[in-house]
């Protein structure tokens, strides 16, 4: 009895605070890095770094909608490719305000059209979702690649200025950025939209006999995440200020380690948009540390993906501690139903 | 349904694999239309059928670990091989440094490499129950990262006489090396997979691991061994393919990874798990190797290799790939 | 509100298997109509074409007198049908409010009005106030909630639609006393107000009390339709099963189990615990059929598992006098333990592999290395032969067997180990009444042969035919032993409600409550009618679909 009581107890916690685990890696990332880089919370530094955490944020809140919804998303690094593509090359350095306001509406709906796609074969197919998207990033890496085959082609500098330079009240623009995405994402989850993403999410077949329209919640998430990806490439877009069609390739993985490390199940139902925001911006600090602890620059891809696996297996690795230690408290073997040990 | 098909004459359908080897044929006639293909000289187009099945050896050696992987279900797939190609390349490259000597150690070194590699893969699905792609993708990274570092040393060897006669050179009727060691490779994966414990539990697992698990399979071991075993045969892979150029790159695996895993779709292996075969893999490993080679023909750029694979594989799951709609 | 739903020879094929043929139903407001049948019958399916979930291959539905097509579950909710599951339709992660207003949460400004849902949802808990253990709350996770407060979360959210048409798909089956009745309290006041309810259920004692008329379905076709008043438990009864059934045999068996006693002990379990099972001690001997009875979900799969291996536990187990602790079915496997899981599919067989590997699947080992094919291929086909394998070939999938002939697979696999143990959970669930008789000869065959078996079965009819012995569990503990003279029908149904063995041995009938009539083993063994037991109360003790 006191053992169900534990779990409840277990369960209620970390169901009411899917983001605490992330909060506090953030934390501790911030401290270390403020060791190593101790002007990390002065005006520039803040400024330099937002701007190049932005893109990964951006991406990875979609990632995790399509995520919360049990699905996952490969592709989202060849979106942001195939969007910079499009915008170094067809920019160029003296682009019209309007065209550029016409070429920026242009890839966001490049962005929806790929996510459409996935979420066209993905829930009205009913093909398995890792495996689709992991075609279709093939594809779209290809497109990016078509459209820019070598590195080159440039955006305005006035825009990339505006992206890297402004800082209304004394805040770096990119920090406005943040806020906007967690106001969206509350005020989502307070729709019916929201509720359905975490019903498709954790236990679909419950939902559709629930009437929730699962296979248009699904199809939804990736358009959403489609055009993430695409506010994605606009900002790497300004940052860099030039294209490369695989500048996307490693923003993949990342994301999904981002929404992972901020409390989100892999397999869907549980956690949240606001968790991954943080564990995005926990992956950027710790790239941060990495080139400011002066690690060894032939070793810094080592590092940074180690501890991306070390991220990825951690929840494991204590669900697995957990597991062998209180053997009670289990997952059901059977079922494969955790019973929330 | 199932009932109904039961009573229709059975070879109505051909089985993928079949249906592979067919696809191979056609496109290899096709691609003698071409402008500058080999047009009606038979002779050319032996050669041509020739070396084109020499080429396939190398993907075909590597996509027999992500079969593995692949029928072991649980959506498992393995997006490691490219960077272990690689790095088992670059050690073999490094410690044979020439010496037909010390072959066999670095074809050991190479297997192992790869081993340890999937073994580590293996450990974060079964045990720490990561998805299998973003395990292997990370692990890919990681091992990116150790070839960065290995590269940073300056690498220097090189391939010995002996394993370039070995494995790029005719051994007789101008049969190059490699095809008779794929031939040799093919009937020992047919034996591990349909002859022996190892492969009935292999698909036991990729059909249900609930059913294998109370019918006294391990599945976790099984789920490791798996994984081991086709970071082994990557491992093996970079060797043939090191026997085959002679020199390294940091890219030299990349290639080989995205048409593995359609190779396999090809063979009419389910992606789900549980039913496939390493007969279907090899005539896969074909096919993509010709679409390559005639997408080379065409001076296509790599774009459109790039577009046209993952179209392949797009179509190929929506063919093999369909789950359960939730109305019944 | 008025409302009326005729459904008219519909029918519905799953792949080769024909699930209705000619299932018929009528229901207007202001009754309770029965959906009677057996296992098997239909009775969930056609409750799932009524209520969109699954579509029919024939005949048609119609809503107030005019034909409709329900495309989805949404269209037959917004036609204001509503359905409490039996297999529940809520998300485990969400908490009690958001999964009763799923897709219908009161909005606010486009938002969903939360201090609202919070509101309406302690009104509609308020509805069952005084019969759930644990106070149910709005925010407490459906997960964490026992298995008979998410039933009644479930009749909760069916209600909040204000539906007009309500189909309770055996709802009661995890429900206590005290909820039943306050659900049939409510039942009585939505038939006041207008509503039309299906009752799908097999408990008789509640079929009349609550319900006006019923239709009984068989084999998929609708054989009888009526007024609740003008039938007699008997005549229900006698509609619902066929006429040839396995009861017959299961009597004859039973003489061949007479003797037994003096045998090896095989099993011995002392303080046995996991999360369900609170300390279970039982004895098992060689040759003897050890039955384990009572309510579904009591502990007896846990009991199963645990001694396979596949579930952790504390406690001690002794097999052939060795003590031992399985972490891994394997394990037990090696000690010569065999279990037949409760659920076929999704744990016995591997679907889309042949009958040949299926069958071979924990005895591969013995064949070589290389496999001895032809070596494996004979034994199957004697194991084939042996259990009347109705087959195209061994090397045809699994999937395209009958239900029946699927689960002797399912047995036939364990025959090739000659297992001394055998654990069965629930094995002739969903299998025809010809395939279970060939199973009960089996079972007495392999008794003879000295294989000690222990087994689970939700069928009461069986436990009293074949069992010398029945174990009786209720809430993680064996709540009573059965044997000889004790072993009838009413202590049966008793003990599974929870009696415990004195008050049975005093008197049985007012041990649960309710009034059962007394009869003793050998009346049921010469004068038994039917599974359903004529004249009864129908044991609540298992679930049909």
């Amino acid at each position: 009895m006191n053992n169900v009581l534990n779990r409840m107890r277990w369960q209620y916690f970390t169901l009411r605070n899917p983001y605490l685990f992330s909060l506090l890696l953030l934390v501790l990332a911030m401290l270390v890095n403020l060791f190593f880089q101790p002007d990390l919370l002065s005006r520039g530094s803040l400024n330099s770094n937002m701007r190049v955490f932005l893109p990964l944020v951006l991406v990875t809140a979609g990632q995790a909608v399509v995520i919360l919804g049990g699905g996952i998303d490969i592709s989202v690094g060849s979106i942001v490719s195939i969007v910079n593509a499009i915008l170094a090359t067809q920019l160029g350095s003296n682009a019209s305000p309007e065209k550029i306001a016409l070429m920026l509406g242009a890839v966001l709906l490049v962005g929806m059209a790929a996510g459409a796609i996935n979420g066209f074969f993905i829930s009205y197919l009913r093909l398995q979702p890792i495996i689709t998207t992991y075609a279709t990033s093939f594809l779209y890496a290809g497109v990016a690649l078509f459209i820019l085959p070598s590195p080159g082609g440039a955006v305005p500098n006035g825009i990339s200025s505006f992206y890297r330079e402004t800082t209304p009240l004394g805040l770096p623009l990119t920090l406005y950025v943040i806020p906007l995405i967690l106001i969206a994402w509350y005020l989502l989850r307070q729709t019916r939209y929201g509720g359905y993403l975490y019903a498709v999410g954790g236990k679909a077949d419950a939902a559709y006999e629930t009437a929730v329209p699962v296979n248009a919640v699904q199809f939804s998430t990736y358009v959403i995440s489609g055009l993430m990806a695409a506010f994605g490439g606009i900002a790497i877009t300004l940052l860099t200020g030039s294209g490369s069609a695989t500048i996307g390739a490693d923003i993949t993985l990342t994301s999904i380690t981002a929404v992972v490390i901020g409390g989100t199940a892999l397999r869907g139902g549980v956690g949240g948009v606001a968790g991954a925001v943080l564990g995005a911006i926990t992956l950027g600090l710790f790239k941060n540390i990495i080139s400011f602890a002066n690690v060894n620059l032939w070793w810094q891809t080592f590092v940074n993906a180690a501890i991306i696996v070390v991220a990825l297996a951690a929840p494991g690795a204590i669900n697995l501690l957990r597991r062998t230690i209180g053997s009670r408290t289990r997952q059901h073997p059977t079922t494969g139903q955790e019973r929330q040990a | 349904m199932k009932r109904l098909t039961a009573f229709l004459p059975k070879k109505i359908a051909i089985s993928p694999p079949v249906a592979a080897v067919i696809l191979a044929v056609v496109l290899f006639l096709l691609s003698g239309l071409l402008p500058n293909g080999y047009g009606s000289n038979v002779s050319i187009a032996i050669a041509q059928a020739t070396n084109i099945t020499r080429l396939s050896v190398f993907l075909g050696v590597i996509a027999a670990g992500q079969t593995l992987v692949i029928i072991s279900g649980g959506e498992g797939i393995d997006l490691s091989v490219g960077a272990v190609v690689t790095l088992s390349a670059i050690i073999a490259y490094v410690i044979i440094n020439g010496q037909d000597g010390m072959l066999l150690p670095g074809l050991l070194a190479a297997l192992a490499v790869g081993a340890a590699i999937g073994l580590l893969n293996g450990i974060g699905v079964a045990y720490l129950r990561i998805a299998p792609l973003v395990m292997t993708l990370g692990m890919s990274g990681v091992v990116t990262g150790l070839i960065l570092v290995a590269q940073h040393g300056n690498v220097s060897g090189a391939v010995s006489p002996l394993m370039t006669r070995v494995i790029a050179r005719p051994w007789f009727f101008g049969i190059p090396g490699a095809i008779i060691i794929w031939i040799l490779f093919g009937l020992l994966m047919w034996l591990l997979i349909e002859r022996t414990t190892f492969g009935k539990n292999l698909f036991a697992i990729g059909s249900n691991r609930t059913t294998a698990r109370l019918s006294g399979v391990h599945v976790t071991g099984m789920v490791v061994a798996t994984y081991a075993l086709a970071g082994l045969l990557s491992g093996l892979g970079g060797f043939l393919v090191l026997g085959n150029t002679g020199v390294v790159f940091i890219a030299m695996g990349n290639s080989f990874l995205f048409p593995s895993i359609a190779a396999v779709a090809v063979g009419g292996t389910l992606l789900s798990g549980g039913k496939g075969s390493y007969f279907g893999t090899m005539a896969g490993a074909l096919v993509l190797t010709l679409i390559t080679s005639l997408l080379t023909t065409m001076q296509m750029p790599d774009s459109v290799r790039q577009m046209v694979l993952g179209g392949t594989l797009l179509v190929l799951i929506s063919i093999y790939g369909r789950q359960r709609g939730f109305r019944q | 509100m008025s409302v009326s739903l005729s459904a008219r020879n519909v029918v519905k094929r799953y792949g080769g298997v024909v699930a209705l043929s000619d299932a018929n139903l009528d229901v207007h407001s202001g009754e309770v109509v029965a959906l009677i049948g057996a296992n098997g019958s239909g009775k969930s399916t056609l409750s799932k074409i009524i209520n969109g979930v699954v579509v029919l291959d024939g005949g048609q539905l119609l809503l107030d007198d005019k034909p409709v097509h329900f495309s989805s579950p949404q269209t037959a909710k917004q036609m204001g049908i509503a359905t409490v599951f039996q297999e529940l339709s809520l998300i485990p992660q969400m908490t009690v409010s958001e999964n009763i207003w799923l897709t219908r949460e009161p909005l606010r400004g486009g938002l969903v009005d939360h201090k609202n849902v919070r509101l309406r949802t302690e009104e509609l808990v308020a509805l069952f106030e005084g019969t759930h253990k644990f106070s149910l709350h709005p925010d407490s996770t459906v997960d964490a909630l026992p298995p008979d407060e998410k039933q009644i979360i479930e009749v909760l959210k069916a209600l909040s639609s204000d539906p007009r048409l309500i189909i309770l798909d055996e709802a009661t089956a995890s429900l206590d006393s005290r909820q039943v009745q306050r659900l049939f309290e409510l039942v009585a006041s939505w038939k006041q107000q207008g509503k039309a309810v299906v009752f799908v259920s097999h408990r008789m004692e509640e079929i009349f009390r609550i319900a006006d008329r019923f239709s009984v379905l068989r084999n998929g076709k609708t054989v009888g339709a009526g007024l609740m008043k003008e039938i007699t438990e008997r005549e229900l009864v006698g509609l619902m099963v066929e006429k040839a059934t396995a009861t017959s045999v299961v009597q004859r068996q039973r003489q061949v189990l007479k003797k037994n006693g003096d045998q090896k002990i095989r099993l011995e379990v002392h303080d046995l615990r996991t999360d369900l099972l609170k300390g279970v001690d039982l004895q098992l001997r060689d040759g003897e059929l050890l039955g384990i009875g009572g309510l579904k979900g009591q502990g007896q799969r846990d009991l199963l598992l645990a001694l396979f291996g596949d579930l952790p536990y504390t406690g001690s187990v002794v097999v052939s006098g060795e003590a031992v602790h399985f972490k891994l079915p394997r394990q037990a496997i090696e000690k010569g333990i065999a279990l037949v899981p409760g659920e076929r599919a999704k744990e016995g067989l591997l679907y889309i592999r042949s009958i040949l590997e299926n069958l071979m699947l924990p005895s591969w080992a013995k064949f070589g290395i290389p496999l001895h094919i032809g070596k494996a291929r004979q034994a199957a086909s004697e194991v084939s032969n042996e259990l009347q394998l109705i087959m195209a070939g061994l090397e045809e999938p699994v999937s395209s067997l009958s239900g029946g002939n699927a689960q002797k697979v399912v047995i036939g696999k364990w025959l090739l180990r000659n297992p001394k143990l055998l654990l069965l959970d629930d094995p002739t669930k969903g299998v025809d009444v010809g395939t279970k008789a060939e199973f009960y000869r089996l079972l007495a065959r392999l008794c003879d042969n000295g294989t000690a078996i222990l087994f689970y079965s939700s069928d009461d009819e069986e436990l009293l035919g074949l069992c010398d012995r029945v174990l009786v569990m209720h809430d993680g503990v064996i709540r009573s032993e059965l044997s000889g003279e004790s072993l009838t029908k009413s202590n049966l149904i008793a003990a599974s409600l929870g009696a415990s063995n004195a008050s049975l041995h005093e008197d049985p009938s007012s041990a649960a409550g309710h009034t059962y009539e007394r009869r003793d083993a050998d009346e049921s063994s010469t004068a038994a009618p039917g599974p359903a037991g004529a004249g009864e109360t129908d044991p609540p003790s298992e679930s049909m679909e």
